[in-house]
């Protein structure tokens, strides 16, 4: 008996990412953010904090991630603000919900890009829980904050057993689904600084198939105007997310802008030169299309909003 | 015009405020007393020989009751195999695997944890064969055969497998001579169409509870739009008698667009509650199984030619149809049947001539699906009816009015008259009844544009109903029969039928939800068929219990039968008014001891050609013919290739709009059902056969920020056969949404696109090759 | 310093629909099936697990959340509204009422959640646009009514409760 065409013997693999109960772990609700730190410094790569939990949850429930202890977070009511000083900018709570920061009228004011940011992020209910923090956290390379947190040149206070640092969100991702907080950290605040006379932020997005939808491609952009006079664009950051492997900065771009002048020319080609820095991988040749069309109309609105605010 | 106090008014539905407060009672609200949880182990690969699978560690684990591998069962009941027409579906795959996620052993634990814990730790050898992913791919590939032997198979007559080949059925229609009908043509059309493969997603999972009893009886607890069919389906492959397996369906099904039908997905549950005997076991598919293990839509590929004179008449149309089965036959031969006899169109051809060929493929079983393989090719013959109006210049509602048949005109595929053809008041009033919004002329990259389509579908006879109904003492009556309340408003459809016949007040019927030892035969909740077969056997089965209140009222009134009305509960003489008697008062005082009055009706209709010698017809066979049209204005941002759709109109000929707001429910739901089909929705298969997307993460349905703005226009035509004239409309609404949106997308953008999904990647691809 | 394998019942007390519950209970417990299995409440619905199809919404301190993403262990203290909650001593709720009067419900499976998240967005904006309407209810999936019907019942609830 011939055996027709003989493969290779295969042992069951491959398996079928199934959604399954959750495993049993062990479950923390400390207090105040040094029990949190000390609780971590304990359990190190056993712990995973535990705030909004969209993202963690799915993960635990694929079996991708599997913490043997959880450190709640949601009863240290010190993290849980949003504060605005005219001095210092903007400083937002590890516990600030996406949800609340779309609702803040202080954000719907001076940083509206954030607020459009949030309310890209998954549906009305992952919004009520999920927070700010945790989004940044989970690192995905179609994250809408990322993009804008970049574009505001934000920073991340980070907490460990030793005591405090400020780092860069820019260096804060490491890769897709990886950031570089050590097994032991934890962030208490982002901090954004405060926004120049003549300038103005907006967050574009595309998202992949229906409306309400995970970002195909996002653009922030936060530029500033030297006068109204001679419209040159004092500076300008772009921040595109899910265009690369990590949300990036079209430095180019912004080199080409800076010191030009705030026009549609010059918008035309610097989203040309922005869709040239992205390294998409599936729908590449929509997508890079798509960063030129959304760089462009994200400039044009920021030079409107900049100009209505006289 | 008949006026009727009950029928073809927006009655508030009768499950309406379970499902409000929540108390309304779906398969996984089921509580049983010993229950098990069942999980399923499934294939990884698409096409491989099983080597051995062993089970020992699973059985091992605390909590697991028992475990059972396909050869196990297949020895025990003499390789039983499954399917309508053929029968070539194991229980549990145990010689051959033949698409990813086909189950080949079931764990049955006290908790769904231990159960999904115990899967992970049955391992199985497999030899890897070479897959046929696409329908090119087994079309060409004949040494590597999905299924080595199909004259094996039992069959029904009329199904024809190929043997040796991939095709498990093949159709072939010709009537005329198409080549003489293209040689006579001013113009010939030539496109190839193909349709994307789909998921139903029901809100609901697949769900259902299985206990063999000591006594050799099978009772399953289902969400399921065909519990006879699942009986007939179990029972023949087991080889038992039908009377042994009963079927009790949930009270309702959590959505089911074809996709719940003959326990799609989850055969693999009679094994374990086999195994088990005699606990009941659960089986409850998560988020992930509803893409990857239970039935789809099948995709297409058809070619269509057709031969015009320069005035727009079709004299000739052949068609080659191409379905992709997947790896069972499951329902894919009558899908093609539809297709087959479908691709025409709705139109006065004379010349034509269909191949249609259900292909298997190493991917998920597709069967019925909203629209039984008429979506697929009215994509193909609408998309091309604009393309050649385009072409001749001939404006589309005018081409297609010209084309539509007409009452009694015999179709060149079904050979069978037509009748009540609303299609023409369809097609008018949705071209002449869309607005067009007034466009921003600021807004240089937007593109308004303005389609519309039509369709048709036949649902199939020889096929019946029968129902029972029961009066009680105090006026209420509760109504048996099979069909199933699936979201579609049919509950209420009956209740009113029989409120209408009986005049009994609405809130004292009870429809009682399936139960195969009830209630009576209905074979399945599809093919847009429950209204006009459960709907004439629950009102024969009224007039019969009006038949009998008539007899017995005669009598204490001394009034002759026919000289007798019933209206408001009471029974009088409508020729004086004189005397009066309330139902409840006869019963009383015919029945002092207390009585329940049965009523029965049997509805079974034929078609031409086969109607049995000894059957003596009341009125000539027909088929239900059903007909809708629908116009869409579509906006398309020329820079990001998005595509809006601003409006759509739907008409569809109902018959008799029994409940208006219902038919206006189903029309709204089936219009974006067939939206989230063409602009949003695709099963995406990399070259292993795997399903790429299987969450609601990447496979989008529309939520309510994608619905535009919908109307219905209900067209009563009505059916001579249908109760107070009425047919069906679950399908006719997602027809012809998808050629309706591709025109307008060519009227708005001149780009014409031949394969769903319309993305904006191709709509963006296809303008910059228009710019060339 | 703990041991594998020796997971502790935490003790929680909170509200279901104003009724007081207290519950024993492992940590990897999730709110759906707390409601489900141990308060016996079945009308809140487990469609995929993963927070992307709204039937498992409940209402926690009146914030619409998937119950399928909360862990019940959160819930210590809190106010949970379920659909079961909404009938006050079995008057119908005037959201409920619109839904009827509109033929906002098929299948019914989504219409739980539907109706929660309806409440919080009314609870929150009792004037909504229709824009407004279709964002609060964006996350609860139906794939029968086509969601016309449904908007229109939850303007008319809001007018209703506006007293027009």
């Amino acid at each position: 008996m011939l055996t027709i065409i003989y493969l290779f013997l295969s042992i069951e693999s491959v398996p079928l990412n199934m959604l399954r109960a959750i495993k049993d772990f062990e479950y923390f609700a400390p207090s105040t953010l040094s029990e949190a730190i000390s609780l971590l410094g304990h359990y190190k790569h056993n712990a995973k904090i535990f705030a909004g939990g969209t993202d963690l949850l799915i993960g635990m429930k694929k079996r991708d991630v599997n913490p043997q202890v959880l450190i709640d977070i949601k009863n240290i009511s010190k993290l849980d603000y949003i504060r605005y000083k005219r001095s210092e900018g903007l400083k937002i709570g590890a516990l600030a919900t996406h949800s609340s920061i779309a609702n803040s009228p202080i954000i719907s004011e001076k940083y509206k890009l954030l607020k459009q940011a949030s309310l890209s992020v998954g549906s009305l209910q992952t919004r009520n829980r999920g927070t700010m923090v945790g989004n940044i956290c989970n690192a995905s390379p179609s994250a809408d904050t990322l993009p804008a947190l970049i574009a505001l040149n934000a920073k991340l206070k980070v907490f460990n057993i030793e005591g405090k640092k400020i780092v860069n969100i820019e260096e804060f991702i490491k890769g897709p689904f990886r950031n570089i907080l050590k097994e032991n950290e934890i962030i208490s605040e982002i901090q954004i600084p405060k926004l120049p006379p003549l300038s103005s932020g907006v967050y574009l997005n595309l998202s992949k198939i229906t409306k309400e939808d995970e970002t195909l491609v996002g653009v922030a952009v936060v530029g500033s105007m030297e006068n109204m006079e001679n419209r040159i664009c004092k500076n300008v950051r772009i921040g595109l997310g899910s265009v690369s492997p990590i949300p990036m900065r079209a430095t180019k771009a912004e080199k080409y802008l800076t010191r030009g002048k705030m026009e549609d020319a010059s918008f035309e080609l610097a989203a040309e030169i922005a869709s040239t820095e992205c390294s998409p991988r599936s729908r590449a040749e929509y997508r890079r299309e798509m960063v030129k069309i959304l760089v462009k109309r994200s400039l044009t609105l920021v030079l409107d909003s900049i100009l209505c605010s006289r | 015009m008949d006026t009727y106090s009950k029928v073809g008014k927006s009655i508030k539905r009768i499950d309406i405020y379970e499902k409000v407060f929540g108390t309304a009672k779906y398969v996984d609200d089921i509580k049983i007393e010993g229950l098990l949880y069942g999980k399923i182990k499934r294939s990884s690969y698409s096409h491989a020989r099983i080597i051995h699978i062993d089970t020992s560690r699973a059985e091992k684990l605390k909590g697991v009751i028992a475990v059972v591998a396909g050869k196990e069962f297949a020895e025990n009941f003499d390789d039983p195999l499954f399917g309508n027409p053929l029968s070539d579906q194991p229980f549990l795959a145990s010689k051959k695997v033949r698409y990813i996620g086909e189950p080949i052993a079931v764990v049955a634990a006290v908790s769904q944890e231990i159960a999904e814990e115990a899967i992970e730790l049955i391992k199985v050898d497999y030899e890897q064969i070479t897959p046929s992913i696409n329908i090119k791919d087994s079309l060409r590939n004949e040494t590597t055969l999905i299924h080595e032997n199909l004259n094996n198979y039992k069959c029904l007559p009329g199904f024809h497998p190929i043997n040796k080949s991939n095709i498990c059925h093949h159709i072939s229609i010709e009537n005329g001579n198409t080549e003489q009908g293209f040689q006579e043509s001013d113009l010939v059309f030539e496109d190839v169409f193909t349709h994307q493969s789909t998921q139903h997603v029901p809100i609901e999972c697949h769900g259902a509870i299985a206990q063999f009893n000591p006594n050799g009886n099978i009772q399953l607890w289902t969400s399921d739009q065909a519990p006879y069919g699942v009986r007939k389906l179990i029972a023949d492959a087991l080889k038992m008698p039908e009377s042994k397996v009963r079927i009790t369906n949930a009270t309702y099904v959590g959505g089911g667009f074809g996709g719940k039908l003959n326990l799609s997905g989850l055969m693999a549950i009679i094994p374990i509650a086999w195994k088990i005997r005699y606990r009941p076991v659960k089986i409850l598919l998560n988020r992930e199984e509803e893409f990857i293990g239970v039935t789809r839509r099948h995709g297409s590929i058809v070619k269509l030619k057709t031969g015009v004179k320069n005035d727009g008449t079709i004299l000739s149309r052949s068609a080659e149809v191409l379905l992709d089965t997947g790896a069972y036959a499951d329902l894919g031969p009558t899908v093609l049947i539809k297709a087959a006899f479908g691709c025409i169109g709705p139109y006065k051809v004379p010349n034509i001539k269909v191949d249609a060929s259900c292909v298997y493929t190493n991917k998920s079983i597709a069967s019925a699906y909203r629209g039984y393989g008429v979506p697929q090719v009215c994509w193909a013959y609408e998309s091309q009816m604009d393309i050649i109006a385009n072409k001749l210049g001939i404006d589309p509602l005018e081409i297609r009015l010209k084309n539509i048949v007409e009452e009694g005109y015999i179709t060149p595929t079904e050979k069978q008259k037509v009748h009540a053809v609303g299609l023409g008041e369809c097609l008018t009033k949705v071209s002449e009844k869309l607005s067009r919004k007034k466009i921003d002329k600021n807004i240089k990259n937007k593109k308004r544009g303005f389609g519309i389509a039509c369709s048709y579908k036949t649902s199939k006879t020889p096929s019946g109903a029968s129902a029972f109904i029961k009066l009680n003492f105090d006026g209420g009556v509760d109504i048996f029969v099979s069909s199933v309340e699936i979201g579609q408003g049919l509950n209420t459809v009956l209740a009113q039928i029989a409120a209408e016949e009986l005049t009994t007040p609405f809130d004292n019927i009870r429809v009682l939800s399936a139960d195969t030892e009830i209630t009576p035969f209905f074979p399945a909740t599809t093919a847009s068929r429950s209204t006009f077969f459960a709907g004439n056997a629950v009102r024969m089965a009224a007039k019969d219990i009006v038949e009998q209140l008539f007899k017995l009222a005669s009598e204490i009134l001394n009034i002759k039968k026919e000289a007798l009305a019933l209206k408001n509960g009471a029974i009088f003489n409508k020729d004086s008014f004189d005397k009066k008697i309330t139902i409840t008062d006869l019963l009383e005082q015919t029945y002092p001891g207390g009585n329940s009055i049965l009523g029965r009706g049997t509805y079974y209709h034929y078609k031409e050609g086969n109607i049995p010698s000894h059957i003596k017809l009341e009125s000539p066979p027909l088929l239900v013919w059903m007909y809708g049209a629908q116009s869409v204005e579509v906006e398309v941002d020329t820079e990001t290739g998005r595509i809006t759709i601003l409006q759509v109109l739907a008409a569809s000929d109902v018959g008799k709009s029994i409940n208006p707001i219902s038919c206006e429910g189903q029309t709204e739901g089936g219009v974006l059902q067939a939206i989230g089909n063409t602009l949003y929705e695709e099963l995406i298969y990399d070259e292993k056969g795997k399903i790429m997307n299987t969450s609601l993460l990447d496979y989008k349905i529309p939520s309510a920020l994608d619905m535009p703005e919908i109307n219905s226009i209900l067209v009563e035509n009505p059916h001579k056969e249908g109760p107070y004239g009425a047919k069906g409309l679950g399908e006719t609404v997602v027809l012809p949404t998808a050629a309706a949106i591709g025109n307008a997308l060519y009227d708005a953008i001149g780009v014409r696109i031949k394969d769903l999904p319309i993305t904006p990647d191709k709509i963006l691809r296809a303008l910059k090759e228009k710019k060339k | 310093m703990f041991t594998l394998g020796e997971f502790m019942k935490h003790l929680i007390k909170l509200k279901i629909n104003e009724k007081n519950y207290e519950f024993r209970i492992e940590p990897n417990i999730l709110l759906l099936d707390l409601i489900r299995e141990q308060a016996g409440l079945t009308g809140t619905k487990r469609g995929c697990d993963t927070g992307e199809c709204g039937a498992c919404t409940v209402l926690i301190n009146g914030v619409p959340v998937n119950s399928c993403l909360v862990l019940a262990i959160e819930t210590d203290g809190k106010e949970i509204t379920t659909i079961e909650g909404l009938s006050n001593n079995g008057k119908i709720y005037s959201i409920q009422e619109a839904f009827v009067e509109e033929g906002a419900v098929q299948c019914g499976f989504c219409t739980p959640g539907m109706i929660l998240s309806s409440k919080a967005l009314l609870d929150n904006n009792p004037n909504p646009t229709e824009e407004e309407i279709k964002k609060a209810i964006a996350g609860n999936l139906c794939r029968c009514t086509g969601y016309s019907k449904i908007i229109k019942a939850i303007m008319s609830a809001a007018r209703k409760m506006r007293g027009e």
